[in-house]
């Protein structure tokens, strides 16, 4: 579904890509994961289209992303810094989505009102909380119906029972529909449970991409916190007892 | 319904399996009871349906499911699935057992320990 072939790209001096490889097939959820600064956002913005890449390619079934609405249409992504238009409320944004995405599912947008019913949907995106402007955003994402969604810490600021329920539509229509789902996280508890595949970035290079079954076997009792240390840290990482 | 310990360091597969083949065995899901479909155990317990699948496909290889296709799983009346996972159980406490005599355990202390269980003793006892 995604291919992503030796991508580089630069800010200034700064070489945030350095080469990734990335395969993601149909149906999968793709847990990305890596330290502060490896990466993931700026992979996640070349493969949505929002940045030009210096060199490799990234194609969705095959067709270029960059400056491809045909693809994009397919796409939703939820940045971690979330964009609404000023002064919109829900109703506004979710008017606007549905005149860019061709399968906005209006009958889901209604019935989704049980889940957020904290959301006034009358009242201007920007009063409401940061979590949420994250149920708002999540609530026009999954009406969107897409193929793909790439997801850049997409927990921040929800409550365990919101989160719970928000993977749980996500992990629905991945198994009904196929959905492709790109997340990148901090939370390594969480992506254990909802991954079935995960890569480990650092400074702009995958590290490791396996499925979560082979991870499972690599483990034995360590989890995969300890793992990710293991992997970004080296064998023998130690924190750094200096204060003293 | 499954509910799932995180604090469990078994990989959740192998905990869905675990609950699943003990309510086969135990009755509580009878013989050709549908189970539930995969989308709704990975949409409840809010798992990749991958890993749910899994689970459905050792169990199914241990004997305790069938599957019909476009139907779904279902729990087998299969009296040789308990007695292959009786072999199993058994194969994994004999080294146990071992360890326990190498530690120094006399053989009528760990029958009186067996007694105690089969009399409906707790196992944390």
């Amino acid at each position: 579904m995604i291919e992503i072939k030796n991508v580089t790209k630069s800010f200034g001096t700064f070489r945030a890509l350095d080469g990734v490889d990335m395969n993601v097939r149909k149906g999968t959820v793709y847990g990305l994961v890596g330290p502060n600064g490896a990466g993931k956002t700026t992979l996640l913005q070349c493969l949505t289209g929002v940045y030009r890449t210096d060199s490799g390619s990234i194609t969705v079934d095959g067709q270029p992303v960059y400056e491809n609405s045909d693809v994009k249409e397919r796409m939703v992504y939820i940045p971690d810094e979330l964009y609404y238009f000023s002064q919109a409320n829900t109703r506004d944004m979710m008017k606007y989505y549905r005149g860019i995405y061709r399968n906005f599912d209006m009958d889901r947008f209604e019935r989704l009102k049980e889940a957020f019913p904290a959301v006034d949907v009358k009242r201007p995106i920007r009063k409401l909380s940061k979590g949420m402007r994250k149920q708002v955003s999540f609530w026009l994402s999954i009406c969107c119906r897409p193929e793909v969604v790439i997801l850049d810490e997409p927990v921040d600021g929800l409550d365990p029972v919101m989160r719970h329920q928000i993977w749980s539509f996500l992990l629905s229509d991945v198994s009904i529909n196929g959905t492709t789902v790109v997340v990148s996280s901090h939370n390594l508890r969480e992506l254990e449970d909802v991954c079935s595949y995960v890569g480990i970035m650092n400074n702009g290079k995958i590290l490791s991409a396996q499925p979560m079954e082979a991870i499972e076997e690599n483990l034995g009792s360590m989890s995969l916190e300890e793992y990710f240390i293991q992997m970004v840290g080296g064998e023998n990482y130690e924190v750094k007892d200096i204060l003293v | 319904m499954i509910h799932l310990d995180y604090r469990d360091a078994r990989p959740i597969y192998e905990q869905i399996k675990d609950k699943l083949r003990a309510e086969i065995i135990a009755g509580k899901i009878l013989p050709d009871e549908k189970l539930p479909s995969v989308r709704e155990l990975a949409v409840k317990l809010v798992i990749n349906p991958n890993t749910i699948q899994r689970a459905y496909r050792e169990l199914e290889a241990e004997g305790f499911l069938y599957s019909v296709a476009g139907k779904g799983s279902f729990a087998s009346a299969n009296q040789a699935a308990n007695e292959a996972r009786m072999d199993t159980v058994l194969k994994q406490i004999t080294p146990m057992i071992a360890e326990l005599r190498e530690l120094g355990m006399k053989e009528p202390e760990l029958l009186e320990h067996i007694s105690h269980i089969y009399e409906g003793g707790s196992q944390d006892d």
